[in-house]
Parts: structure tokens; C-alpha cells; sequence
């Protein structure tokens, strides 16, 4: 245990004055990381916002069934009674036309229909579905067993939509994955270099150090520290950097958002900036473990 | 000529399947080399057909011309290559036998001093020193103490804090030979331990190195200074393209 805590305290001294002793290589380093994970987390940031919007949305994911005109009250309640048997209904809520003017009004303002002489909004069925059908798929299955049923004129919901924004986040997170692959895949080369030029610097020492009987892992294990080191300064600095980016663009986008979403847009939770600082940790434990498998020194 | 027992080498290994067998020979036998050849080009050889021993204690001169494989020799010991033929037995362990793992902890039971001294010019005397101590983990305080009790014993206490380029060479010298010598190493090997040196510090140095051997510890110089080697009246080795074509042991310096 006292020897762990020695060799521990050696090696975060030897990896400190590895960092101090190369201050532009690692600045560089930190710096391809930092720029690749502010283009990776942006990615991240947008997916994250877009889900939770999904989220949101598919809470009040509901079908609605419009009425043909001039179903008596008793029709209607037995179409309810109907619908609340089809498999994956949970409820079912009728909205009379009074009720959907009223609603109409309270939305879109009182004035918008004065001059009508008749109510144009049809009576309508609100029927809300158990939550694990509340999907595109789900509601499709719903749709489908309910379209055509005597009284129904037509059916609304947000399928066609929800389908459609699903595709855009398939999109956004295939051009996030694979730009997050090709940034890290260029991080991971210069981490690799840092590291390769750090041994080389080095050289001398390594070579004594092996001279009086250091292991592999003892003269390796500063390098791989070092590596980590950076990436997590780089995640550090890239979390800093999307901050200051969001809150510098937050003004221009809230009032769309909060439109679209109800809320404003979020920045990254506690968990998701650990997340980001470990790929940073990850890139440099990779790269830096790349570097020293081609440097088999005797 | 010394002349090695006779060994049957199916009986080199096989009490020890991992790192090398227990010695096979006499136990108070440091090094021993059986049929030794190293070869860096096919056709070409460093070394030929060497078989030596050296005795726990013993002090030895390798002498030769440059090129004459006494550098080789020595890296074969530490490990720093492996022989092409032949097996070598160091501190009861086959080299050639030795997985990865192996090698460093053999090496912390040997010093090995360069001509060119190998110091870091980044760290101080103290730390140089303190490298050998480093490696096995020795808590800052302990190590401090042994890194001071060593430098002391050399007579460069009063430097620890220096760095090796303010330092004479010999004062590096014995900085580097401080090194060697503070895990308190089985053996010490040194190459050309006094080819930077003027006569006063040759003296000064072998005179400590010898030392060494007075402890109990195996020391090996590899030089072409012959004066040094009839100074000290010892064990001599001669190498020559390879091949070791003497091994002169005055009758005083056979225990």
C-alpha cells in the first residue's frame, strides 16, 4: 500500500514535469481536442435538445377521432364505448363542438370566427393511448384499427410528423457520428504524435531509468497519464468553450425554440459534461497508448 | 584457463520453468556463461563461443581492443541484449530465459557505470542518484537517506544539489557510480568506467570501484587500459575479436 502511494506520487510527478517540460506540444494537443469535442458536443447539444423535444412531444402523443356531423350524444357515447375497447386505447375523452370553439377561442383569440354564422369546428373523440404505444409505429397500429369506423369522419395525428422529425434525428445524429469519428480519428493522430515526440524527448531518461531496472509499465504508465491528462483538459476546455457558445447564441434562437419546444434550450447536464470530458480522457488513453506500442526500446 | 565443469545443459533448466533454472552450478557463482555467441549480422559475431564465471565477490578486468566484444559481453549480463547462442546464468537466472517482466527485476540487483556516465543534466545529483531507488519504489524519505549516505560515501555529500553538468568528470563519475551502487547491487558492471578521465581520477575511481568488491559485490570493469589491469594485480579476461583468448588470475587474487 506504501509503495502504491510512492510509485503514485512519482508518477504525478513525472507526469507533471512531462506536461511543464513540453508546454507548446500539450497546448497544441489540448487544443485539437478541445476544438473536437466543441464540434462533437455541439452535435451532442442539438440530439440531446431535439430528443427532449421528442420527449415532450410523445408525452401528449394522443389520436383524434373528428365526428361526422349530427351524431346524437347517445352515438356518441357509444363510439366511445368502441373505441375504449381497441387494444392499446387508455382513454377516451368527447369534445362537443361548443367545446372546441371555446377551445379554439382561448387559443387563437376570440375574434378569429366572429362572423360566422355556424360553428365550422367538427365534434371530435380525443383518445389517449397507453404509454408504450405512444411511438409512430404505435399509433399507426391505433389509426389503422379505428380508421373507418361508422361516425368517424377523420382522424388526426401527429404520426406523419413525429415520422418526419425522427428522420431529421437520424440524419443529424448519422452526420454527428460519423464528423465525431473522422475529428477523433485526427485528434487521436496528434495526441499520438504529442506522445511519440514526448518519448522521444525523453529518450535518455528512459533508457537510465530501464538501465536500473524500471519496468515497461513503470517508464510507460507517465506517458498514458500525460495522454489522459490532456484529453481531459481538452473535454474541460471544449464544456467551456460550448458554454460560451451557447449563451452567446441562446438570445438569437430562445424565442423559436420556446415556440416549438415550450422551453428554452438546455446545455449539457452534469452527467452529459462528464461524459464529454471522459471522451476527451478516452482520446488521449488511446492515443497515447498507440504511441508507446511502436516504441518497444529494450 | 580456468576450466568450467562439465555440464550436461538438458539439466540448465529444468527445475525452473519460467524465468531460469536455479543455478546448476556452484552457488557462490555471480555470472556464468556457457558457449556464449552473439551475433548482430548473420556471419559476423560480437562474441564466440564465450564460457566464463565469475565468483560472488570476485573483482575482474574484461581487457581487449575496441571491438573486441567487451561492451557486448557486458550488455549480454544486464540484459541489454540476448546471447544468439549459449546460455548465461546471472544471480541464479537464465538471461536468455528471462520473460519481459523479468529483466527489470534483474537489473535492480545489478549497477552498471558507463564511460559516458548516463546522468540527466534536467535533475539534480540527488535525484540522478535517487533514480535507482525510484524504479522500486522507495518512499521520498528512505530513499533520501540512502541517496545522502551513498553520496557521502564517494565524497560528494556537499553536491547533491548540483547538476551534473556543474560537475567535473569525475565528480560525474561518481555520481553515476553513486547510482550504481545506492540499491546495493549484487553485481556492478562497468565499461570504460575511466575513458573520460585523467590518470589521478583513473585511480580515484577504480580505487572506489574495487572497493565495491571488498563488500561482497561482483565487479566487472571492461577496459584496454592494461596499466590499470597489472596495477591491481587481478583477474583479467582477455577478449579478442570476440573470443576470449586469456583469463589471467595472478595466484593472490584466487580466494
Amino acid at each position: 500500500m506504501r509503495r502504491l502511494t510512492v510509485l503514485l506520487l512519482y508518477f504525478a510527478r513525472t507526469t507533471l514535469r512531462g506536461l511543464r517540460g513540453s508546454p507548446v506540444t500539450t497546448a497544441v494537443a489540448i487544443l485539437t481536442i478541445a476544438v473536437t469535442l466543441v464540434l462533437v458536443g455541439a452535435f451532442d447539444l442539438l440530439l440531446h435538445n431535439m430528443e427532449d423535444l421528442l420527449d415532450d412531444f410523445g408525452r401528449d402523443l394522443h389520436v383524434t377521432a373528428y365526428l361526422e356531423d349530427g351524431l346524437t350524444d347517445a352515438e356518441v357515447s357509444r363510439l366511445a364505448a368502441v373505441l375504449l375497447t381497441v387494444e392499446g386505447v387508455e382513454s377516451v375523452r368527447p369534445v362537443s363542438k361548443d367545446e372546441a370553439l371555446a377551445r379554439f377561442k382561448d387559443g387563437m383569440g376570440a375574434d378569429l370566427l366572429d362572423g360566422l354564422e355556424e360553428n365550422p369546428l367538427p365534434a371530435s373523440i380525443e383518445i389517449q393511448l397507453v404509454p408504450e404505444q405512444r411511438t409512430p409505429a404505435g399509433m399507426r397500429i391505433v389509426v389503422e384499427s379505428i380508421r373507418g369506423l361508422p361516425g368517424i369522419d377523420d382522424l388526426g395525428s401527429g404520426q406523419d410528423w413525429v415520422e418526419g422529425y425522427l428522420r431529421a434525428l437520424a440524419v443529424v445524429r448519422g452526420i454527428g457520428v460519423g464528423l465525431s469519428f473522422i475529428l477523433a480519428l485526427a485528434a487521436l493522430l496528434i495526441v499520438t504524435n504529442t506522445i511519440r515526440l514526448a518519448v522521444f524527448a525523453r529518450r535518455d531518461e528512459l533508457d537510465i531509468l530501464r538501465l536500473v531496472g524500471a519496468s515497461r509499465a513503470f517508464t510507460n504508465t507517465p506517458f498514458v497519464a500525460e495522454g489522459i491528462a490532456q484529453g481531459a483538459a481538452g473535454g474541460a476546455l471544449a464544456v467551456l468553450l460550448l458554454y460560451g457558445i451557447f449563451r452567446l447564441v441562446l438570445p438569437g434562437l430562445e424565442f423559436g425554440f420556446e415556440v416549438v419546444l415550450g422551453s428554452a434550450p438546455r446545455f449539457f447536464h452534469a452527467s452529459e459534461v462528464a461524459v464529454l470530458i471522459g471522451q476527451g480522457a478516452a482520446l488521449g488513453l488511446i492515443g497515447s497508448v498507440a504511441a508507446l506500442i511502436g516504441n518497444a526500446r529494450p | 584457463m580456468k576450466r568450467l565443469r562439465p555440464l550436461d545443459p538438458r539439466s540448465w533448466f529444468r527445475h525452473d520453468p519460467v524465468g531460469g533454472p536455479a543455478a546448476p552450478a556452484r552457488a557462490d557463482a555471480a555470472i556464468q556463461m556457457y558457449h556464449c555467441s552473439k551475433s548482430y549480422l548473420a556471419g559476423s559475431f560480437a562474441l564466440r563461443d564465450v564460457s566464463l564465471e565469475f565468483a560472488r565477490g570476485e573483482f575482474a578486468f574484461l581487457t581487449g581492443p575496441s571491438g573486441a566484444g567487451k561492451t557486448t559481453l557486458l550488455e549480454l549480463l544486464f540484459g541489454a541484449e540476448h546471447p544468439s547462442e549459449g546460455q548465461i546464468i546471472v544471480l541464479g537466472r537464465n538471461i536468455s530465459r528471462l520473460g519481459e517482466a523479468a529483466v527489470p527485476r534483474l537489473r535492480r540487483r545489478i549497477g552498471v557505470v558507463f564511460q559516458d556516465f548516463k546522468l540527466l543534466p534536467r535533475l539534480t545529483v540527488e535525484e540522478n542518484v535517487a533514480l535507482a531507488l525510484d524504479v522500486l519504489g522507495t518512499p521520498r524519505r528512505e530513499a533520501r537517506a540512502k541517496v545522502f549516505a551513498t553520496l557521502k560515501q564517494l565524497g560528494l555529500q556537499h553536491r547533491r544539489y548540483h547538476h551534473p553538468l556543474s560537475l567535473s568528470g569525475g565528480e560525474q563519475q561518481r555520481v553515476a557510480i553513486a547510482r550504481a551502487l545506492v540499491n546495493e547491487p549484487e553485481i556492478l558492471l562497468a565499461d570504460e568506467p575511466t575513458g573520460n578521465l585523467d590518470a589521478d581520477l583513473t585511480l580515484e575511481i577504480m580505487d572506489l570501484v574495487a572497493s565495491t568488491a571488498l563488500r561482497g559485490t561482483t565487479v566487472l570493469v571492461a577496459t584496454h587500459d592494461l596499466g590499470l589491469v597489472e596495477r591491481y594485480g587481478k583477474r583479467s579476461v582477455r577478449l579478442e575479436a570476440g573470443r576470449v583468448i586469456e583469463d589471467h588470475r595472478p595466484a593472490e587474487s584466487i580466494a
